[in-house]
């Protein structure tokens, strides 16, 4: 069972929060203290509330469902980029900062818009279903199989909360590259079946100059995805078949 | 078309430049081991080393490898560092990144479990890698030069090819230092590349990544220990463990 729930002393945490506001032009980055009782099954999302609440209502945090499915609260928790609804302080040490994830652009303090970045690299890659007939509201569906279904649900269950491109490398130097959401997302369209575009089609959107092979293989995108999705196994996918379509190309 | 589309042009250079740089890192990767193998054969002894030496070229092993593999080098440096950052501030925030990834956030628990972050090394590994690569561009360029003058003409020591007299004496005269820090940065920067090439090209289906991981860490110390003590051999610090094996002295 948990400690806190057997009724031990409580621990004081110290949460060292970045602050800054944009918008006011006495505002300068600084870091600011708060200390905090620990609270049974205290997760970063409850802590700030009770921040807010007790010292600060201007302090700027983005929470939405509290569950790990809005993608809203992605932020550094003591270096790491991490969901801190999903992040509890029990498993913490005593001093936690908190910083804005990077390549996104601040809002204030903790609050970052990734919209803005999502949105360029669904344009740019046309990360939605291209058929090649019109939608017939009245046709039956056409069956998948279980085994495909599935692969796309896998790739479908990124919440876009830009953990993986604030821990990317790249991502941190070339606002551009697609990172390892973008490439996940690109993915579940290519296994998509009543997606139609060509393998030369795709072949530029994945292979090109922010595309797959701009990735150095540090592996950080794997490592912190607070969803467990399988990114370099996508990322692997992603260069047998530019590598596959190629080969068929040039042989054809 | 999308403004992000950059044309198949240009998507096909870059495939044709990951598919140059992957591949001949492994070619070097694997040679590496073979080279750390066959230099061992000075376990046995002069004779042993000179016998290996001699019938590698031969049979016209040895001089067409030190071309190819120096060839490859150069390649190899060339493509591999296209991805390194060129501006100093987006190598700062390179490493501030790794640095903090790898930092270790984590508390145990009273319930014996290990809760947090536990440390992320890859992105500083690849900052090694880079290191590592720096040093064994100079260092290996010096180190091929020599070579091809060996193998290639008799500038050094009784005839052209590789001696063992002519290697230790240039070991022991100083040169294993320069020798020790390359085999550390050659051995490092060799694993971790093949390890992560392994991953980009999904190995990490057929094995897990810690057990590549494991693997790649377990050859690097198989490799470094004998690539040192055949060091300290050359260097003439240590007698040739394995030199009983080619001896013809009486029982």
């Amino acid at each position: 069972m948990n400690e806190q729930s057997r009724g031990s002393t409580p621990r004081t945490l110290t949460f060292e929060i970045f602050r800054f506001n944009p918008e006011d032009p006495e505002s300068k980055p600084h870091t600011q203290i708060f200390e905090l009782e620990e609270e049974p099954f205290m997760s970063l999302y409850i802590a700030l509330n009770r921040i807010r609440e007790q010292f600060d209502p201007s302090l700027q945090f983005d929470f939405t469902c509290r569950e790990s499915i809005c993608g809203a609260c992605g932020m550094i928790v003591n270096g790491r980029p991490a969901l801190g609804c999903k992040t509890l302080t029990n498993n913490l040490p005593e001093h936690i900062t908190l910083f804005p994830l990077p390549v996104f652009k601040l809002v204030g303090d903790l609050s970052v818009d990734t919209g803005t970045w999502f949105r360029q690299m669904v344009e740019r890659t046309e990360a939605w279903i291209h058929p090649d007939k019109d939608f017939d509201g009245n046709a039956t569906e056409e069956k998948m199989s279980d085994e495909l279904s599935q692969a796309i649900y896998e790739g479908d269950r990124c919440i876009e909360c830009g953990c993986c491109i604030a821990a990317c490398g790249v991502a941190n130097v070339d606002p551009e590259f697609l990172g390892a959401a973008g490439l996940n997302r690109v993915a579940r369209f290519i296994v998509d079946p009543r997606d139609k575009r060509t393998d030369s089609e795709w072949f530029e959107i994945v292979a090109g100059e922010q595309g797959v092979f701009a990735c150095f293989g540090m592996m950080a995108c794997e490592d912190i995805c607070p969803k467990d999705l399988p990114l370099l196994e996508v990322n692997a996918y992603l260069r047998r078949k530019m590598l596959a379509s190629r080969f068929a190309a040039s042989n054809s | 078309m999308s403004a992000f589309k950059t044309g198949l042009d240009d998507a096909k250079r870059e495939l044709t430049f990951e598919l140059i740089s992957g591949a001949s890192g492994l070619v070097l990767a694997l040679f590496m081991w073979g080279h750390v193998i066959l230099v061992g054969s000075i376990l046995t002894g002069a004779r042993g080393f000179d016998w290996l030496a001699s019938s590698l070229e031969r049979y016209y092993i040895a001089q067409p490898t030190v071309i190819v593999i120096f060839i490859l080098f150069l390649v190899h440096a060339v493509f591999a560092s296209r991805k390194i950052p060129a501006r100093l501030r987006e190598r700062r925030a390179f490493l501030d990144l790794s640095k903090d990834l790898q930092t270790r956030s984590q508390r145990r628990r009273s319930d014996g479990h290990l809760g947090g972050f536990a440390p992320h090394t890859e992105s500083m590994l690849w900052i090694w890698q880079v290191r590592t690569g720096m040093v064994v561009l100079v260092l290996a360029s010096f180190h091929l030069v020599l070579l091809m003058i060996d193998v290639l003409t008799p500038m050094f020591g009784e005839q052209a090819g590789i001696e063992s007299a002519t290697t230790l004496a240039r070991v022991s005269g100083g040169l294993w230092l320069p020798y020790a820090i390359l085999l550390l940065c050659v051995e490092f920067h060799a694993s971790v590349g093949l390890y992560r090439l392994a991953i980009k090209w999904g190995a990490g289906k057929l094995l897990s990544r810690s057990t590549l991981h494991l693997l790649e860490q377990f050859i690097f110390w198989v490799v470094l220990v004998l690539g040192f003590v055949t060091l300290l051999v050359l260097a003439g610090v240590m007698a040739p463990p394995l030199e009983f094996l080619l001896s013809e002295s009486p029982i």
